[in-house]
């Protein structure tokens, strides 16, 4: 052991503090740094769901299948998969040619365990409710099992590729304990985590011995940088290469900076109004006059520089929920015509609740005195009110919400049933739409398994909820990302920013 | 000489409880349901139900504050909402952080505050007298997130002198023994480490401390011109002992006490203002968890920093206090 004495700590801190006043050496070309706006909630991937870190935990773990940059589902870990007719099984064939970061290979075993033993055993993970009608996992052989359900279900292999699941090491994880994996986590994934501080940075390192594509840079630094001007300044500069997540404004003034370029990208996260079917909108005529005196385009192009797509449906341009040909115009005459048929004016305007976020997606409380505004215009007066993003579900739950709520909903995947069937849903705390007429076709449309009559269902659903002002749809958001020219990196059309993707 | 120190510290206690038992009533007030926060937004309500029960929210208000205080005494602050970690463990990787750099701001503050009342008092009822107050008037006007804005943007930006994100440069890994970067830097033998550690702390900590120091430079001047009207201060002169000898060795050992005391209180709050300035900075100490506690609702987190903070304050307003009875004799009567 190295023993210090004083005059030689002292000598090392005088030493320190001149090399203190010399610039940093700048990190080599095989490595990239990203400044990220928020950290993950721990390193045990199946526990929480953040839309946010699945990006992070990707570079680390791997999930089942997984999504082209199109999102397209594709097979990863699992090589190929057949769901039954009736939706009550899924066959799964695995690789055989992965392995942990320990070097111990990934088998069937560690897929039941993952999804099926962790959540008997009582462990607390979020994948217990998405996984929620899974009954068992049969495995067939080390490269084979089989998922049995107790009802239809027809988008776990969407969920396969979702939010919290990751595989994780039985063996590994049963030998340190919960709290040993999570200080010291490995999975499947092109990065080993080397180091870890909490709301600091993340440290990866290549895993050399990756079953996939070898990512080209050697080391990922994350440094975890929540306030939106500190981003702006860390990429202007040049103390981080690529970031994410900054105003809109910046975003385009950076862009014009020499060495930089900013990026507006319309990703799979929907921008509504949220609505309830009782007080002030109990009257269709007063619902369907606010979503006609939206401008979004006027929006859109005031709040993400035209980049944002307006939208008529819950559901994102390209994905299987959208109908090109449904559009719901904004026409402020004929919001006007509803509400004097409903007895309301500008002189007597019909009066409800508004809720909105501050600073949970870019320009949220600004779009909505935008709205507010457009709505004193025909003849809607709305209170609004600021409030958590976390408390919406439970105010929701306590049926405490205002008639409406601008709300932003990320599906990564796509999948109509998680646009519409999420939102539209009465049991589930995302909507506060209760009418059981809609109501019980949505639950309806969640046991439906032949693929075809399950997409044509939600775009039926989803048309008819915003022909009945059960929905507002407003925009698909735009994910604002600032980076080094010659930084190239994969995009995707739900946003994932990885490691793995980029190179110099 | 023990005996007043003996008197404050007993005081240390109920303190304690009280400030334990408004916290706790507190939260308890606030609209948020914790056993929902923790579970996931598809859960259903049975399964929130559940989780209630298994947080004991459901027992009566004062037997879940016995239970939290008993808990705690025990070191058991509880398990993460959600981060769904044991709190204890969150506290300890973060906390070391936030002392750091409260200490480094607190020896900014100290600095500028000491330095700046020596000027002011020399400047006194001179041309520069208008000009040096209205520079610490503007610098307690400016709050430290602007400073911490202010900093980034010169330093960082125009100047690119200093980094302004996290406590190491990227290419660097951060090696962990008692958690104080720039003294496991050198408890390792990496003078580079400390080197960019300390680079990293330079701005987080003048953007903290600068705003504390015009009140310490004022009480120091006031102070001393309280201490110059003394009658071994005239001795001094007409012993013929030089302005400045009179000024560091005479007058300063007397003036400084109230400024002690004033840095021990200011400390209290240099410790809570270091909230923002972790944000901005992206520096991974208690301040910036407790802002995502915040956000999330994270009631055992908010609690347990709450309480950590009250402790850290009582802490150095003891030390502060037994420092200053240790130097002015006419305390310890």
């Amino acid at each position: 052991m190295v023993k210090l004495s004083r005059r030689v700590f002292a000598q090392g801190a005088s030493l320190a503090s001149l090399l203190a006043s010399l610039p940093a050496v700048a990190a080599g070309k095989d490595s990239v740094t990203i400044g990220w706006p928020s950290d993950v909630t721990g390193w045990d991937p199946n526990q929480r769901f953040t839309p946010d870190a699945q990006a992070l935990y990707k570079m680390v773990f791997d999930q089942p299948l997984d999504q082209s940059p199109s999102l397209k589902l594709i097979p990863n870990l699992v090589k190929a998969w057949e769901l039954a007719p009736d939706g009550m099984s899924l066959a799964l064939e695995f690789r055989d040619d992965v392995r942990f970061h320990d070097g111990s290979k990934m088998t069937s075993a560690d897929f039941r365990w993952t999804f099926y033993e962790r959540v008997k055993s009582g462990q607390k993970l979020d994948i217990a409710n998405s996984f929620r009608k899974l009954k068992d996992i049969e495995i067939v052989s080390p490269t084979k099992a089989v998922m049995r359900f107790d009802s239809p279900a027809p988008t776990v292999p969407v969920w396969l590729a979702f939010l919290g699941s990751f595989i994780v090491p039985k063996d590994y994880m049963e030998k340190v304990g919960l709290e040993g994996f999570a200080a010291k986590p490995i999975g499947t994934g092109p990065y080993k985590l080397v180091e870890y501080q909490m709301n600091g940075r993340i440290v990866l390192e290549r895993n050399d011995d990756y079953w996939g594509p070898k990512p080209k840079l050697k080391r990922v630094v994350i440094e975890i940088i929540k306030d939106p001007s500190a981003r702006v300044a860390a990429i202007q500069s040049g103390s981080i290469d690529l970031t994410v997540g900054v105003p809109v404004r910046e975003a385009e003034r950076l862009g014009k900076v020499a060495g930089l370029k900013g990026e507006l990208n319309p990703i799979q996260r929907v921008i509504l109004l949220q609505v309830r079917n009782d007080q002030g909108f109990a009257d269709q005529n007063v619902r369907l006059a606010a979503h006609h005196a939206i401008d979004k385009v006027a929006l859109s192009r005031a709040f993400y520089g035209g980049a944002a797509v307006p939208l008529s449906l819950p559901a994102t341009p390209g994905t299987p929920g959208y109908v090109d040909s449904f559009k719901f115009a904004y026409d402020p005459a004929m919001a006007i015509k509803l509400l004097a048929a409903s007895g309301f004016s500008p002189a007597k305007p019909a009066k409800i609740g508004m809720a909105c976020t501050n600073g949970q997606f870019p320009n949220d409380y600004d779009m909505a005195r935008a709205i507010v505004a457009m709505w004193k215009k025909v003849g809607i007066e709305a209170e609004l009110e600021v409030i958590e993003y976390a408390k919406y579900f439970e105010l929701n739950r306590g049926n405490k919400l205002p008639e409406t709520t601008l709300y932003s909903f990320d599906n990564a995947t796509g999948d109509p049933e998680i646009y519409a069937g999420y939102l539209l849903n009465p049991k589930l705390p995302f909507s506060p739409w209760k009418d059981p007429v809609l109501g019980e076709k949505v639950i309806a449309q969640f046991n439906v398994a032949d693929e075809a009559k399950r997409i044509a269902g939600w775009r039926a659903i989803g048309q008819e909820a915003v022909s009945t002002g059960a929905c507002m749809p407003l925009l698909q958001s735009v994910q604002t990302l600032v980076r080094k020219t010659d930084l190239a990196y994969t995009k995707y059309g739900n946003g994932w920013v990885m490691g793995q993707t980029m190179n110099w | 000489m023990l005996l007043p120190f003996a008197r404050r510290l007993a005081a240390v206690g109920p303190i304690l409880l009280v400030v334990s038992l408004l916290l706790f009533a507190a939260l308890r007030l606030l609209p948020v349901d914790p056993a929902a926060m923790s579970m996931p937004p598809t859960a259903t309500k049975v399964e929130i139900e559940a989780a209630r029960q298994a947080m004991g929210l459901d027992r009566p208000v004062v037997e879940q504050y016995a239970i939290w205080l008993g808990q705690t005494l025990h070191g058991d602050f509880g398990t993460s909402i959600h981060m769904r970690r044991p709190v204890g463990g969150l506290l300890l990787e973060t906390l070391p952080a936030t002392i750091e750099l409260s200490v480094a701001a607190m020896i900014v503050a100290g600095m500028l505050g000491i330095g700046g009342g020596l000027a002011l008092f020399a400047l006194r009822n001179r041309r520069g007298e208008a000009v040096a107050e209205l520079t610490t008037t503007l610098m307690m006007s400016i709050p430290e997130f602007l400073w911490a804005l202010l900093f980034i943007f010169l330093f960082g930006v125009l100047l690119s002198a200093l980094p302004f994100t996290g406590r190491l440069d990227p290419g660097m890994t951060r090696p962990v023994v008692t958690g104080f970067l720039l003294l496991d830097a050198l408890l390792v033998g990496r003078p580079d480490i400390y080197a960019s550690a300390l680079r990293h702390l330079l701005l987080p900590a003048a953007a903290l401390g600068i705003a504390f120091a015009p009140p310490v430079m004022r009480v120091l001047r006031t102070s001393l011109v309280d201490v110059y009207q003394e009658d071994y201060i005239r001795q001094a002169r007409l012993r013929g002992v030089g302005e400045l000898r009179i000024l560091l060795l005479h007058a300063l050992k007397n003036a400084i006490l109230p400024t002690l005391t004033l840095m021990g209180v200011q400390f209290g709050f240099l410790f809570g203002g270091s909230l923002l300035v972790e944000v901005i900075y992206a520096y991974p100490g208690m301040g910036n968890l407790m802002v995502d506690a915040v956000r999330n609702a994270d009631l055992p987190i908010i609690q347990a920093v709450g309480l950590t903070y009250c402790v850290v304050v009582l802490a150095i307003t003891s030390a502060v206090d037994a420092l200053v009875l240790l130097l002015n004799p006419r305390l310890r009567a």
